[in-house]
């Protein structure tokens, strides 16, 4: 009895640790990607050119990233969302609450990794879409939602979300 | 970062204090002052490594601070963390110490008094920092309630129920040389749930209202550093578990059974919470569903827990140390504060005409407690006999936190009304007369104000209150302020909501019996706890 004791003093809170310790484990981003895929929500809106832009465009796979010029974190995974443009996946910007020229003078500044820019100075198609904050990516396959990305994007998050499903989309078509 | 900051300067204060209280040559100050600087080296590096307080923040520097959280801006709560880590951090003098005597081996010691009042000292402090934390949610969170069961809360619970507990034991093995090995499990369990406290608060795994930051990194960190120290102590303590067992028996009916029966108590409630707090993680680890566990759940478990302890108090209040207690003396001290509690309850029933079995088991273990120690003091001090003050006031105390906490779930009430300015209604039979005189919009040094001015005819009497809406600049955050009238029995609550496209406002307006007992029963806790310090030191 007195044996029993002293080993489950030692081993429950073992036990215990090896439990929080699994759940801290499993990746966070991708316990947060379980995501229900939508229809893109429709929208009237123009690019950063003023050009209404087509809901054709979002056909195929595209990467749909939430930016503006006043947001910080931005300026920080632009260097990787460039070098994924220049690897040929197509993103699209999605300029939330920002001003035109203050845009546009952003991307003369830092170089510009979208295909087009959706010109969204209120949010509407942002809060549509369920947008929390910039930076934010969306994942869209043939006009549907797939899945999405909060804050930063970078390579851990790329390969460990995005891809997987772009690999499995290539695949199926 | 504030949380490592504060725990390191606590952790460094209070082991300065307690090194230096020891004399040079304390058995066990070598060993004591080592576990110590091994705690404060696991927290310094904890800062160093992953909240390091001069890194910087991002490639660019922010452009302006955010502003702390609006309803952070109180001094309730610039008073309630500190409180509550003056607590949590307390015990690492009784877990360093207790760990020291493991080490050393020579069991011999009397270890007891020399960390009696630096552990009274740290429940104060805790006790204190919880019903702050639990005042300021209930004025300044607009939720219009003091207690929610929220995992943060309960962590806090945890090492409390452990540290109340371990005062206890501590006492009886100070006095009569028992229960000694259980006392020194007690000492590890408090701070080892502190850390987990501060583990479930720091690595976000818990969703909950005060899970600030998200960091898997500072978690991991967290957990293996806490798990290291903990284990470290337990398997010590389970090395050493044959050769502490030696301590005498405990008799059957004298004060220390009674006591060690609410030690067993309290421990299932710390299990109980322990299992609340982790089941929703163990279910969605086991099938990915998500579960809540609420009031419901705690209010059940509690509720006979807490009638089993108040009758083994009220029984505890006559008996003896080391000796059994008759049997003939065991039913004059049970039988008046059980006809007087049932009496009350009756009246209770009679003129609320509410019933619900859960929280009239509360009223009845918290009258039990009460009428316990009235009859008892009372007799004591009409044979002008000695009796531990400190002792009867901290009971009182809890008799009227359980009292208070089971009136106010049946009695108070929440009305939704709403109102356009200039507007006026009868609420009930209490409130006759609600009047919305007029809505004030101004400026603030760092808000804007949207300020309601409302009468209330309430019992015949003239109430004027003025909740308020603020909005923050620089975060934009809105936030909602209540408006309290009190008086002895209750406390009229009036939050502010929105504006509805008509023009009317939506108020609520809570009813709270007895919400201000809550606070008064854990300031009698606080008092009859110094109490018995300073009873100590005077003699």
């Amino acid at each position: 009895m007195n044996q029993l004791l002293r080993f489950l003093i030692v081993i429950l809170p073992v036990v215990v640790l090896i439990f929080f310790a699994k759940i801290l484990l499993i990746d966070e981003d991708i316990k947060f990607s379980n995501f229900d895929s939508k229809n893109f929500p429709e929208f009237q809106l123009n690019d950063l050119n003023g050009d209404p832009v087509q809901s054709e465009s979002l056909n195929g796979i595209k990467i749909l990233n939430v930016w503006a010029s006043w947001c910080i974190t931005c300026l920080v995974e632009h260097p990787f969302l460039t070098r994924l443009s220049e690897q040929n996946i197509q993103i699209i910007g999605l300029n939330y609450k920002d001003s035109d020229s203050k845009a546009n003078a952003w991307l003369e500044k830092h170089g510009n990794p979208y295909l087009f820019s959706i010109y969204d100075p209120r949010g509407d198609l942002a809060f549509d879409l369920g947008v929390t904050g910039a930076p934010e990516s969306y994942l869209i396959i043939n006009n549907q939602v797939v899945s999405h990305i909060q804050g930063e994007m970078n390579q851990r998050k790329w390969q460990s979300i995005f891809l997987p499903l772009i690999q499995q989309a290539k695949q199926g078509s | 970062m504030k949380a490592p900051c504060f725990w390191i300067v606590f952790l460094t204060a209070w082991s300065i204090l307690f090194i230096n209280s020891l004399d040079n040559d304390h058995p066990l100050k070598k060993f004591t002052l080592l576990m110590l600087s091994l705690i404060i080296l696991g927290f310094l590096l904890f800062l160093l490594l992953t909240s390091n307080p001069f890194e910087r923040i991002l490639p660019f520097g922010a452009l302006e601070g955010a502003d702390i959280n609006p309803v952070l801006q109180d001094p309730a709560l610039a008073i309630h963390p500190p409180m509550l880590y003056l607590g949590y951090v307390g015990f690492v003098i009784s877990f360093s110490f207790i760990t020291a005597y493991l080490l050393n081996g020579n069991f011999e010691l009397q270890w007891e008094q020399d960390i009696k009042n630096w552990s009274l000292v740290a429940w104060i402090f805790l006790t204190i920092g919880i019903a702050l934390g639990s005042w300021w949610a209930y004025y300044e969170l607009g939720w219009g309630g003091y207690w929610f069961w929220d995992p943060v809360e309960n962590v806090a619970l945890m090492p409390w129920l452990a540290a109340t507990a371990f005062m206890h034991s501590l006492f009886a093995s100070s006095k009569s040389n028992v229960l000694k090995t259980w006392t020194m499990f007690l000492g590890i369990l408090i701070f080892a749930l502190s850390l987990f406290g501060a583990f479930i608060v720091r690595s976000g795994i818990i969703d909950s209202v005060h899970s600030f930051a998200n960091d898997p990194e500072r978690g991991l960190y967290l957990l293996s550093f806490s798990g290291l120290i903990t284990l470290f102590s337990l398997t010590i303590f389970a090395y050493r578990l044959p050769v502490l067992n030696s301590s005498k028996l405990v008799v059957t009916g004298s004060k220390e059974s009674f006591l060690s029966m609410n030690n067993i108590l309290m421990i299932t409630s710390i299990f109980s919470i322990f299992l609340g707090v982790t089941y929703p993680l163990i279910i969605e680890s086991i099938n990915g569903e998500k579960v809540s566990i609420g009031p419901p759940y705690y209010n059940t478990i509690f509720a006979p827990l807490i009638l089993i302890a108040a009758i083994f108090i009220m029984i505890s209040v006559d008996a003896l140390w080391q000796r059994s207690l008759p049997l003939r003396t065991l039913f004059f001290t049970i039988a008046p504060p059980i006809i007087l509690s049932l009496v009350s309850i009756y009246f209770i029933w009679r003129t609320t005409s509410v019933f619900s079995i859960l929280a009239y088991i509360g009223i009845f273990s918290g009258l039990l407690i009460l009428f316990s120690y009235l009859l008892r003091t009372i007799n004591n001090l009409f044979n002008k006999r000695f009796f531990n003050k400190g002792s009867a006031i901290a009971h009182t105390g809890l008799g009227l936190l359980f009292f208070a906490v089971s009136m106010n779930s049946i009695l108070s009430y929440e009305k939704n009304l709403n109102l356009a300015p200039g507007q006026s209604i009868s609420v009930d039979q209490s409130v006759k007369e609600f009047s919305f005189n007029d809505i004030r919009v101004f400026k603030a040094s760092n808000h804007d104000v949207i300020s309601a001015e409302v009468s209330l005819l309430q019992d015949g009497q003239e109430i004027s209150l003025n909740p308020q809406k603020r909005k923050y600049a620089t975060r934009g955050q809105i936030t909602s302020e209540s408006s309290i009238h009190t008086t002895f029995f209750k406390d009229t609550y009036l939050t502010i909501g929105d504006q509805l496209d008509n023009g009317s406002w939506t108020f609520s307006l809570k009813i709270n019996y007895f919400i201000k007992w809550i606070w008064f029963s854990a300031a009698l806790m606080v008092l009859g706890m110094l109490l018995t310090i300073f009873k100590k030191k005077a003699s």
